[in-house]
């Protein structure tokens, strides 16, 4: 596929006089008669960052959706031998030789000296094993199939492994993260289909409609643009009962997100719309009798939906951004549902930084994700209007 | 007081080095206005950009190209020496040579009055204060034929029509006292009636102020009425060069005789117009051998498309490319 | 000019009638009532049995009891006439009260935040452009996606960190211990600059990183202008040239975006103000949303937003005086 594009991209530009075989002749025709959606596919694998963050981002769905398999346990289950625990590296080789298998150092427990407190200390003698696809903690796969299986755990069951250490109560990082990835990233789509909708038929009213209805719409947008967002997001979350369950809490985000999202992309639509509406084809549409719903869905949307999907896909990292920072501050998701910015809350000061530093890696991923969906929406829009930017 | 030889240019592109102008030559004697024709595309602005290293970033211009120009003091210097910055340049730009675009409404900035940017370019080549600078940009637009010049002088562009714009543009570039003109398509963009009137303003400029000039366009009948001499472009070469009379009359490159043919007269209302057949190549994609063998009735196989035609006197101060002379001029010899 | 500037500010006027219905709904929207959360707070704990009737009583008394358009209508009568936002519980007093010179703080923290972002952005912007496609462009295109992706809590809690780590304590906050409820002098306003570089940094991040990529964008456009090469054309210095040409046309879009930054930077401050422990109407906010104190966070809501409008019409004035061609459609 890569060498139909190049050539083809060749054939355009340069247009020399030689004769071409047929089989070029029948690439090139495939070129000319390629649909929109193809071409718009052509130029988006060359650009090389975006597929990278494309791959980004399929990956960290992944994760999401299948976090009951690659989360040793569960978000919540607690390891009261290793509290605030640094992470654990499986090592390959120790002062006792090396092995095929990963392992790590078992964790004995001692008193502090001091405080008298129990501590727990890494043995250097005891290693424990990792075994993958074991059988472990029950959950549900996707939420309904019942499993044991997961990717990895130590063959020690009274062991655990803590890839990227544990919290104050013992949670695993690790497998906070995987949830929490599917908690933020599902709040995104969701919250972006919400305003998508909501933007589809505002704007869609506004451009089809035009006059005085337009007129009102643009001033209620307006408003919605004008008061600082998070602000006002965390005036809708504070309202939020507090004895909703972590469920209701959830749609409830995903309501409020979604709910003040669709400006922008209303904004697109009914411009858009307000452009072709005098042009020929909806004209006529409109002369024989289509009804009004009809001509915007069968004439009018089809024409710019790959600058919908581009406002969609840039939309949504600050749907992502803004949850966490609700969360953050505890006017979002609550414990224990476990979000990027749920976790994030316990790395609220300076100190957590200093001691427990591993607390910081969800940042890691709302950071990937955000530029990932950036540097995807820019490889979209200059996929589908090569000229908006003459980069 | 202006003599090009050699002069080619290249472009960095990213399907790599052009060169959409490739060895020309043509000279300029003081008071007099040499026309440069050709199809848009042809090399005329680049060209002329090039005289004032005005060419944009991914430009160059060959280094055997010589561009010696003469100054009011009689100094003579060769520009392509001189680089794209430093004083001596910019002395050259606007102070010695003044240029004038297709776009009036472009070439001006929009956020700046008319006047501003005229005393600008005055006190930068005059040694004047700000007030006789203005002083100076009145009786320009005066000059030019803008009624009320007072007013008009703290207007911004886009509060005056195209045809005023362009006389403005002209008043600009005339105001710091150019020894040289260069006009890109100054009338390209104006309706046929402004047209000719900024033409015979250009026409009577010219000779009050007994400036040399270079006038483009891809116009051949503008030529005859402006030009002195002319060089008839075709595809980054210049195939024709002569006295305008002698070009009109006895054009000898088949190209120059194409165009001739395509041009509307009145003897010849009722005959059909016959333009050129086929389509200019793209610079990109040059022909070998004659750049207008592709196109040209009389090609002869075997040669023009082969080999480069050189340069032939054919007349006094009448040069042409063509390999059909050639042959003539070896036969007669 | 004059027909245009009252056509903005009557449109900025009926926005923020819009606005402050908005808010007032917000403020209606937490399950419950003002008068509930005041017999809530003051009695619970204290022994003292209270009844449906006196929750009545107190609402009649606050004149809670009226249909809500009225009791609209009295807030924003209020706020209008007497510059009175209401009661606040969690003081038990005047929301103005409460407020004080919170006002006066954030807009330091606004300003000292824009300001160094257009001195950051506007020349950095300029340059990329200029050196287009050259190395620094690459490493500023690469910084402007970061400074879009990295959430400016967390810049601000790496930036403590490596303050700590370097200058020791005492960094957070906007004044030195003991210097915010001095009364204000000279050495406090010196107290309060020297605090407001790392407030204003943090949450001029995005805001740089965005404008840097408009900047270079327009810049570049205005570059390949007709009107750039006729100024070179006439002998203009290259450095006057291009400041005077393409850059004052840059700077346009950076002026009729400054109430969409002032948005960004409100939106952003009550998160900011958390990790960094600024005392200012950010965190004021936050906190009256967690104790639902909702007329304190309405006027805090209302003056953002109003601070916002001004801003846009600031903009639009600066713009119209700014760009000649614009007075012109106006007419
Ligand atoms: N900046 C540039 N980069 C690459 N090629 C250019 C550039 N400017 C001009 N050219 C090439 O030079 C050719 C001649 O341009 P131009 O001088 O504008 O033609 P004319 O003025 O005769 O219409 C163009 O067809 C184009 O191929
Ligand atoms: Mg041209």
């Amino acid at each position: 596929m890569a060498d139909i594009t190049d050539t083809c991209a060749s054939m355009v530009t340069s247009t020399k006089g030689k004769k071409e075989s047929a089989k070029e002749h029948k690439k090139r025709l495939k070129y000319y008669s390629a649909s929109q959606w193809t071409l718009i596919w052509w130029r988006f694998r060359r650009h090389r960052a975006a597929m990278v963050a494309a791959a980004v981002l399929i990956f960290m769905a992944l994760l999401g959706i299948f976090a009951e398999f690659v989360a040793p346990y569960g978000p919540t289950s607690r390891d009261t031998k290793y509290l605030d625990g640094a992470p654990q590296v499986p090592l390959f080789c120790d002062q006792n030789g090396c092995s095929w298998r990963p392992f790590v150092h078992g964790v004995s427990t001692k008193r502090d000296p001091v405080t008298l407190r129990a501590i727990s200390v890494p043995d250097p003698e005891k290693r424990v094993y990792l075994t993958f696809f074991a059988q472990g903690e029950k959950t549900e796969l996707l939420g309904f199939i019942p499993s044991k299986t997961h990717f990895f755990l130590l063959d020690d069951k009274r062991a655990k492994l803590h890839l990227w250490g544990t919290d104050d109560l013992g949670r695993d990082v690790f497998s906070r993260t995987i949830y929490a990835t599917r908690t933020s990233l599902s709040i995104g789509v969701i919250g972006v289909l919400i305003s998508f909708v909501l933007a589809l038929i505002i704007g869609g009213v506004a451009g089809y409609a035009g006059g005085w209805v337009d007129n009102i719409i643009q001033r209620v947008t307006e408003v919605i643009r004008v008061v600082p967002i998070i602000p006002l997001y965390m005036g809708l979350a504070a309202a939020m009962p507090k004895e909703w369950s972590t469920t209701e809490v959830y749609f409830a985000m995903t309501l409020i997100l979604g709910f003040f999202g669709w400006p922008t992309l209303a904004r697109r639509i009914r411009s858009q719309l307000l452009s072709i509406r005098s042009e020929d084809y909806v004209v006529a549409a409109r002369l024989a009798g289509a009804r009004p719903l009809r001509i915007i869905s069968q004439h009018m949307l089809p024409s710019f939906t790959s600058f919908i999907i581009v406002d969609l896909v840039i939309s949504f990292p600050y749907m992502i951004l803004s949850e966490t920072a609700l969360s953050f501050v505890g006017l979002g998701l609550r414990p224990p549902t476990v979000s990027w910015g749920v976790l994030l809350q316990q790395a609220q000061s300076v100190r957590v930084i200093e001691q427990t530093p591993w607390l910081f890696i969800p940042a890691i991923f709302v950071v990937l994700a955000v530029l990932a969906f950036t540097v995807v929406g820019d490889g979209l829009r200059d996929a589908a209007d090569p000229y908006s930017d003459a980069r | 007081m202006l003599k090009v030889e050699n002069l080619s240019i290249s472009f960095r592109t990213d399907e790599g080095l052009i060169t959409p102008v490739q060895d020309i030559a043509f000279e300029v004697q003081p008071g007099r206005t040499l026309g440069i024709v050709g199809e848009s595309g042809s090399g005329k602005s680049i060209s002329t950009k090039a005289l004032m290293q005005l060419l944009p970033g991914n430009g160059i211009i060959s280094s055997e190209a010589k561009i010696l120009y003469t100054d009011k003091s009689g100094k003579t210097r060769d520009i392509n020496r001189l680089g794209k910055k430093g004083r001596a340049i910019r002395h050259i730009r606007g102070g010695e040579i003044g240029m004038i675009f297709q776009e009036p409404m472009a070439s001006f900035s929009p956020v700046y009055t008319i006047g501003n940017q005229m005393v600008e370019a005055i006190r930068l080549h005059r040694n004047v204060g700000r007030k006789d600078a203005r002083r100076i940009a009145v009786e320009m637009l005066d000059k030019v034929g803008i009624s009320n010049p007072e007013a008009r002088v703290d207007q911004y562009p886009h509060e005056m029509s195209g045809g005023m714009r362009q006389r403005a543009m002209i008043a600009l570039a005339l105001s710091a006292g150019p020894a040289l003109l260069i006009a890109d398509e100054p009338t390209t963009a104006l309706d046929v009636t402004i047209q000719a009137q900024v033409l015979e303003l250009m026409r009577n400029l010219q000779r009050d102020l007994s400036m040399g000039m270079i006038f483009i366009t891809h116009d051949l009948g503008v030529i005859s009425h402006i030009a002195d001499d002319v060089a008839v472009m075709y595809l980054g070469t210049i195939v024709e060069r002569g006295p305008t009379d002698k070009v009109i009359h006895e054009p000898a490159h088949p190209y120059t005789q194409g165009l001739i043919k395509a041009l509307p007269s009145v003897d010849r209302l009722h005959d059909r117009l016959t333009p050129i057949p086929g389509d200019i190549p793209s610079p990109n994609d040059r022909p070998t051998g004659c750049p207008f063998h592709t196109r040209c009735t009389k090609v002869i196989a075997g040669l023009c498309d082969q080999h480069q035609p050189q340069i032939l006197q054919v007349g006094e101060d009448h040069t042409v490319r063509c390999f059909l002379h050639e042959k003539q001029q070896r036969a007669s010899a | 000019m004059l027909r245009f500037t009252l056509e903005r500010l009557v449109g900025m006027i009926v926005t923020m009638v819009l606005v402050s219905m908005m808010v007032f709904l917000i403020m209606e929207i937490p399950p419950g009532d003002y008068a509930d959360r005041y017999a809530f707070r003051k009695y619970s704990g204290t022994g003292i049995a209270i009844t449906e009737a006196d929750i009545e009583a107190i609402r009649h008394d606050f004149g809670l009891d009226k249909p809500m358009a009225l009791r609209y209508v009295d807030w924003i009568g209020n706020i209008v006439l007497h510059g009175d936002f209401g009661q606040a519980f969690a003081f038990e007093t005047d929301v103005t009260k409460v407020i004080g010179d919170k006002v006066w703080l954030t807009m330091a923290i606004l300003f000292g935040t824009l300001l160094l972002t257009y001195l950051i952005a506007i020349p950095i912007g300029i340059y990329a452009a200029v050196r287009r496609a050259s190395f620094a462009d690459y490493g500023l295109t690469i910084f402007s996606y970061l400074g879009l992706a990295l959430p400016n809590f967390l810049l601000a809690l790496i930036l403590l960190y490596f303050v700590n780590l370097w200058f020791g304590a005492d960094i957070g906050g906007l004044f030195s211990t003991g210097m915010s409820d001095a009364p204000w002098s000279f050495a406090k306003a010196w107290d309060l600059i020297k605090h407001l570089w790392l407030p204003a940094f943090v949450l001029a991040w995005s805001a740089v990183a965005y404008q840097i990529q408009t900047i270079r964008a327009t810049m570049s456009d205005e570059l390949n202008k007709l009107s750039v090469t006729a100024a070179r054309a006439r002998g203009v210095p290259e450095t006057k040239l291009l400041i005077k040409y393409p850059a004052r046309l840059a700077i346009n879009p950076v002026v009729s975006t400054i109430g969409f930054d002032v948005n960004r930077i409100f939106s952003e401050l009550p998160i900011v103000a958390v990790v960094l422990g600024l005392t200012e109407l950010g965190e004021l906010l936050l906190n009256a949303y967690l104790d639902l104190d909702m007329y304190v966070a309405g006027a805090i809501l209302l003056m953002l937003t109003f601070v916002i409008v001004l801003m846009n019409f600031i903009s639009d004035l600066l713009l119209a005086w700014l760009d000649p061609r614009i007075k012109l459609g106006s007419n």
